[in-house]
């Protein structure tokens, strides 16, 4: 099966008292190797579908296969071992570590599932940095950074432990339209080099056109669902 | 369980980052600690030079005929009645005293064992007369015991023959001197003269108030066959009543008593202060514990952020959770460790300005548990504070973190 995740009759509710469901029945496969956009107006559940295939979040019902796995078997310890392993996160706001430099940031991930990273996992990273134009900022703190230099980091970091897939949610958003689209190419590249897949919510109809799929979503349901064949 | 190396990695960058925060409660904990290992030490040392003036002069183990009582009646008027004096019999005094002193020599815990006469008389003077303690001793083995070498305070401290001793309190009440001669009679009335050689201050009343003189001569001045007691005293003060303890299962036919158990009104007092030692320990502890709780649990809010991400990342609950034990340890462990430093100079310090200023010299007494156990203690509140903190750390959702930025 080619498909690295699969949806099935997802539904998202929240609050206790007041009960207000965020997704309703999503159904959806998402194959290998590919670029996904997730679009839709805002508050309409990207972030929520996002967070859920991410195993941040879980479904009030439904399953979630990652990789084949059904993760509605995991403890949190084992969500928490796989997000490590399989997963790499870039968000709209960089969450880098401000205690640590650029370089150790970008190794934190590896440093959590593995251990003290070796020589080869921090020449990975060095590498990675100088892929994406940022080396000479490695010993930098992010403080000392600009916002489109936080998010290649933060870029760098999403895909130090080879993640099988990675989850971005709207991460040019903060930065100016020609960052934005240096930060783009530079993901998609590695991304196609490393044939991970990507799935992305975004509010850049720019980025969607150039991504493999666009899934749309509208008040919790998916309202279309189209493939670029480029 | 598997402790990760990062854990340490973030605790110590966490610790670093929060520079101000990390440096006061690391002072705390070591002002703390040194408050305890000083107060620890002053304690111990007041109660060892306490008991060192209260027994340090006097036997720390007696060993006793069964049937003497410690303060002998005397027989009133003077008239001499034969028949009612007790027996010579083991019972009385220790006939076979030169067995004892054998077998109490061979004991390595004992310093010395003085074979002693004990009797109550009279320094008669004019129409008054004066109540005496009369002790019979021999040197040097009384001399361990008394220090009369050191404690006289005029004269010369060897008595012979009828050449005594007398306390300085028996002086000062009978007006004697170095020198004089004066009538000394028994509790049957029947006395001698005897003339001071030298006169002596143990620094207790009772004390004070005693003739000395040689053992031969005290047992033919009071007729006394064997002797009175045997005085014994040993290295380590506090192992007095253990040693009485073991002396009563092999001496069946005397009496034994460590000096504990004629000071129980000393030791009740120095119980006291134990105990009131120990809740101020206790309390210098709990407010560590509190404040340490406390500036850690601020930290957890303030590093919720990056708990988030952290988590977001792979790490698990535990992890986020030892994050914090990890940093409540180490800075009990830095606390403490400054402490013990503190402490001592606080210590040496508190020494040499009792000495500088011609005070009473007090031995603070710094041993390893004085200054271990207070250090042990500061790491574990640290580390049982930051509970409060790694429960936080554990319990938090990333989702709360990545959602709101
Ligand atoms: N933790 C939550 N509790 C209650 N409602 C939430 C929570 N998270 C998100 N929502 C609501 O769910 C809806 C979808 O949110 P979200 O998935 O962030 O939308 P989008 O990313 O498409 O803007 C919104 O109305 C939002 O207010
Ligand atoms: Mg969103």
């Amino acid at each position: 099966m080619d498909d690295i995740i699969i949806l099935e009759k997802i539904n998202k509710f929240y609050g206790d008292e007041v009960v207000f469901q965020v997704l309703f029945d999503i159904h959806l496969y998402i194959k290998r190797g590919k670029f996904t956009t997730i679009v839709g107006p805002s508050g309409s559940g990207k972030s929520t579908l996002l967070n859920i295939i991410g195993l941040l979040e879980s479904p009030t019902s439904g399953k979630v296969f990652l990789d084949g796995q059904d993760v509605s078997s995991l403890n949190k310890d084992e969500l928490a071992a796989c997000r490590n392993e399989k997963i790499g996160f870039i968000f709209q706001f960089h969450y880098l570590l401000p205690e640590f430099t650029a370089i150790e940031n970008i190794l934190i991930p590896y440093w959590i599932g593995k251990g003290r990273p070796p020589g080869e996992i921090v020449d990975r990273a060095l590498h990675l940095m100088d892929r994406i134009g940022i080396k000479k900022f490695s010993g930098k703190y992010p403080n000392q950074l600009s916002g489109g230099q936080q998010q290649r980091v933060a870029i760098a970091r999403a895909l130090i432990n080879k993640p099988k897939i990675i989850f971005a949610d709207e991460p040019t958003g903060n930065l100016d339209s020609k960052t934005s689209n240096l930060v783009m190419e530079l993901l998609k590249e590695i991304v196609d080099e490393q044939k991970t897949s990507l799935v992305m919510v975004t509010h850049d109809p720019n980025i969607a056109a150039g991504a493999d799929r666009v899934v749309e979503i509208v008040d919790g349901r998916i309202n279309s669902d189209s493939l670029h064949s480029n | 369980m598997r402790l990760n190396s990062y854990e340490f990695m973030i605790a110590r960058r966490f610790l670093v980052n929060g520079r101000s925060q990390t440096v006061l409660i690391i002072l705390g904990i070591a002002i703390g600690v040194a408050v305890q290992v000083f107060l620890i030490s002053l304690m111990d040392g007041l109660q060892r030079n306490l008991i060192q003036r209260t027994i340090g002069s006097s036997p720390h183990v007696t060993i006793a005929p069964p049937l003497s009582s410690p303060q002998p009646l005397g027989i009133g008027g003077g008239a001499i009645d034969d028949y009612q004096r007790p027996l010579k019999t083991e019972e009385s005094e220790i006939l076979s005293w030169q067995r004892y002193s054998d077998y109490l020599s061979g004991i390595e815990e004992i310093t010395v064992a003085a074979p002693m006469i004990n009797g109550n008389g009279y320094i008669e003077k004019g129409r008054s007369s004066f109540p005496v303690l009369i002790k019979g001793v021999t040197l040097p083995e009384a001399d361990v015991i008394y220090k009369f070498n050191k404690n006289t305070v005029s004269g010369d401290p060897r008595p012979g023959g009828n050449n005594v001793l007398i306390g300085r309190a028996s002086s000062d009440k009978s007006g004697l001197k170095v020198g004089d001669t004066f009538y000394l009679r028994n509790q049957t009335g029947a006395g001698d003269y005897f003339s001071i050689k030298g006169i002596f201050d143990l620094g207790s009343s009772a004390a004070n108030n005693m003739v000395v003189m040689s053992l031969d001569r005290a047992q033919n001045f009071l007729d006394i066959t064997g002797i009175s007691s045997i005085e014994i005293q040993v290295h380590d003060v506090f192992a007095a009543d253990g040693l009485a303890e073991s002396l009563r299962g092999s001496l069946s036919q005397v009496k034994v008593e460590s000096w504990q158990e004629r000071n129980q009104e000393l030791l009740s007092g120095l119980q006291a202060q134990d105990t009131s030692s120990a809740m101020i320990q206790f309390f210098v502890l709990l407010s560590i514990t509190l404040g340490i709780a406390s500036v850690l649990a601020i930290i957890a809010i303030q590093k919720s952020r990056q708990l988030g991400i952290l988590k977001a990342m792979g790490t698990n609950d535990k992890s986020a959770a030892r994050i914090f034990i990890i940093q409540g340890f180490s800075m009990g462990f830095f606390g403490a460790l400054l402490g013990i430093l503190l402490g001592l100079g606080m210590t040496s310090l508190f020494m040499f300005g009792t000495k500088s200023s011609g005070g009473p010299t007090y031995e603070l007494k710094i041993t390893l548990t004085n200054i271990l156990l207070p250090a042990v203690l500061a790491v574990l509140s640290a580390s049982v504070a930051a509970l409060v903190p790694a429960r936080r750390a554990a319990g938090l959702n990333p989702m709360e973190v990545i959602r709101n930025g």
